[in-house]
């Protein structure tokens, strides 16, 4: 007999509710009912959340509830205030960057995004970051406040000043203490030493630190207006550096304080801020001329550095010796055109009648040149003493020109002449050359000069 | 080539050596653009250049010997205020 006639077969069910399955009954729309799957109903809730940016991207204060840490080390806590519960999620590779953990009762803040967790149906805080939330409130704080002054128009760029281009006194608000101000001077005393710097104490830490801050800047400010007062305006320093080195986010706070930013910004001089590292900004910072990475940098930022201009005193320097090189090769063109000039009139092919012309030149060229070489000789032996080499170089080569064209002239110059048997006559009153009757009258005492000496006498009427 | 020693060259103008650095650099500037401009004679040429070198020389003299001078604004019990020559590392809580 079998059995199988008797009793439903064991997979008949199965069977059934298959076909059933498969060709399931259409949907009851004539009640306007539409039944989803759980699935689908986990789907929109997941599309709302991740479609609502307010919760792609938010900062939670809450205190810690329960937490718990799987063996894979991701954390699972709890953050509540008095009315709700958020649940939260912080994967452990998140987690192991954070010096931070989550403890039972804490009040911090946390950064992340909210998103559904599909198969518990749950919408929890998957965490990026948790500060304590002391810093949260700072954060907040900071971002208000910087709204605030900056709505106030504090951080304009219009209001920033330029610095001066080679302050003669530089302020540094700092602490005395601590390698910030020593880092300062070391920088100015390589870069800039023709400076004087001038040091207003404060404390750069600590919950006094803003009122001592502002305190320093009054001081300065009294102290410029004292020499303004007693005619010393000269005296005052030109630019301001306010410095601190690094430090925590807690430790650079003074420099967030709405006092320390006015303070800043009321200055009567431009202000380099250089708070921090690189990474810090403070509104003192916004507030400041200019911002400066380090307090070290903010120091090489008001000074020029003297290597660039060692260097500009050399092309100075260059520059000079090429003008003055110019000069010498126009003159030296010129006594080789007077001497080309002479060369042209030999005296033995003239006629009588050129004699005085011919003397006229003569003297005249003997005259320049010999002042000329007379002062020139000084000049460049002078010159030479102190010249950098390309000068002395050309100076040289002038000097040595000067001598062969001394050495020409001597040959054209009068004693040629002279020994010739011509005569230059003078006005022994004045020396001058009397090339005409005019120029000596009747009475006229008369300097003689022939080749061998001179000779005394006395112009007499033509008639 | 001869040389004659420093200090023959200094006849001219006014004493260089009591010149600040920034009257001396401007001074300095003012020469050298009076030499590219060209248009002198020999002989001021001459007198200028050596002005110039003198001028350079004691501008790089200046900032080469130069040495900060460090200074810090203290309050006195009285409210007053004085400025005071310090060693950079020997500033004081102020």
């Amino acid at each position: 007999m079998d059995d199988r006639t008797l009793l439903p077969g064991w997979d008949a069910v199965d069977a059934e509710a298959a076909s059933a399955q498969a060709s399931p009954q259409p949907p009851p729309g004539t009640f306007g009912l539409r039944i989803l799957n759980v699935s689908d109903v986990a789907r929109a809730i997941r599309e709302a959340v991740r479609s609502d940016p307010r919760l792609a991207d938010v900062w939670v204060e809450g205190e810690v509830g329960r937490v718990t840490v799987s063996s894979a080390g991701h954390a699972y806590f709890t953050l509540k205030d008095a009315r709700s519960t958020l649940n939260c999620v912080w994967f452990s590779d998140e987690r192991a960057r954070s010096v931070f953990q989550p403890q039972a009762g804490l009040r911090i803040v946390v950064h992340g995004r909210v998103d559904l967790f599909e198969q518990q149906g749950a919408v929890q805080l998957y965490v990026e970051s948790i500060q304590p939330a002391g810093f949260g409130d700072l954060a907040i704080r900071f971002e208000a406040l910087k709204a605030r002054l900056a709505a106030e128009g504090l951080f304009d760029p219009a209001r920033k000043r330029p610095l001066p281009p080679r302050p003669t006194t530089i302020a540094v608000i700092t602490s005395p203490t601590g390698v910030v101000w020593r880092d300062i001077a070391t920088v100015l005393s390589r870069r800039w030493p023709m400076t004087r710097v001038l040091l207003v104490a404060c404390k750069v830490q600590g919950e006094d630190a803003p009122d001592s801050i502002v305190r320093a800047f009054n001081r300065l400010e009294r102290w410029i207006a004292g020499l303004d007062r007693a005619g010393r305006s000269a005296e005052a320093p030109q630019v301001t550096i306010l410095a601190r080195g690094g430090g925590s986010l807690e430790d650079l706070w003074s420099f967030n304080d709405e006092r320390v930013v006015r303070a800043v910004v009321g200055h009567r001089l431009p202000v380099v801020c250089g708070v921090g590292h690189e990474v810090d900004v403070t509104l003192a910072d916004f507030a400041a001329d200019i911002r400066a990475p380090t307090p070290s940098a903010a120091a090489e930022m008001v000074v020029p550095d003297r290597a660039d201009w060692l260097a500009s005193f050399r092309r100075a320097g260059d520059r000079t010796a090429a003008a003055v090189g110019r000069v010498l090769d126009a003159a030296r063109r010129e006594l080789a055109a007077e001497r080309r000039a002479l060369d042209q009139l030999d005296p033995r092919a003239q006629l009588v009648a050129d004699r005085e012309r011919v003397g006229l030149l003569l003297d005249r060229a003997v005259r320049v040149a010999a002042v000329a070489i007379e002062r020139r000789s000084a000049a460049l032996r002078a010159a030479a003493g102190d010249a950098p080499r390309p000068i002395l170089a050309r100076l040289a080569t002038a000097r040595a020109t000067l001598a062969a064209s001394t050495a020409a002239l001597a040959v054209l110059g009068p004693q040629a002449t002279l020994d010739r048997g011509y005569a230059i006559v003078r006005r022994s009153t004045d020396g001058l050359i009397v090339r005409r009757p005019a120029d000596a009258p009747a009475g006229t005492a008369l300097a003689i000069r022939v080749a061998d000496g001179e000779l005394a006498a006395e112009a007499r009427d033509k008639s | 080539m001869t040389t004659e020693p420093e200090g023959a060259s200094n006849g001219t103008g006014p004493s260089i050596e009591s010149l600040g650095f920034d009257d001396a650099f401007a001074e300095l500037r003012a020469v050298v653009a009076e030499l590219e401009a060209g248009g002198l004679s020999l002989e001021d040429t001459i007198a200028r250049t050596e002005r110039a070198v003198a001028l350079q020389r004691h501008c790089e003299r200046l900032l080469g010997e130069a040495e900060l001078r460090v200074q810090q604004l203290i309050a006195r019990p009285g409210g007053g205020l004085d400025v005071k020559d310090i060693a950079a590392d020997e500033a004081i809580e102020g």
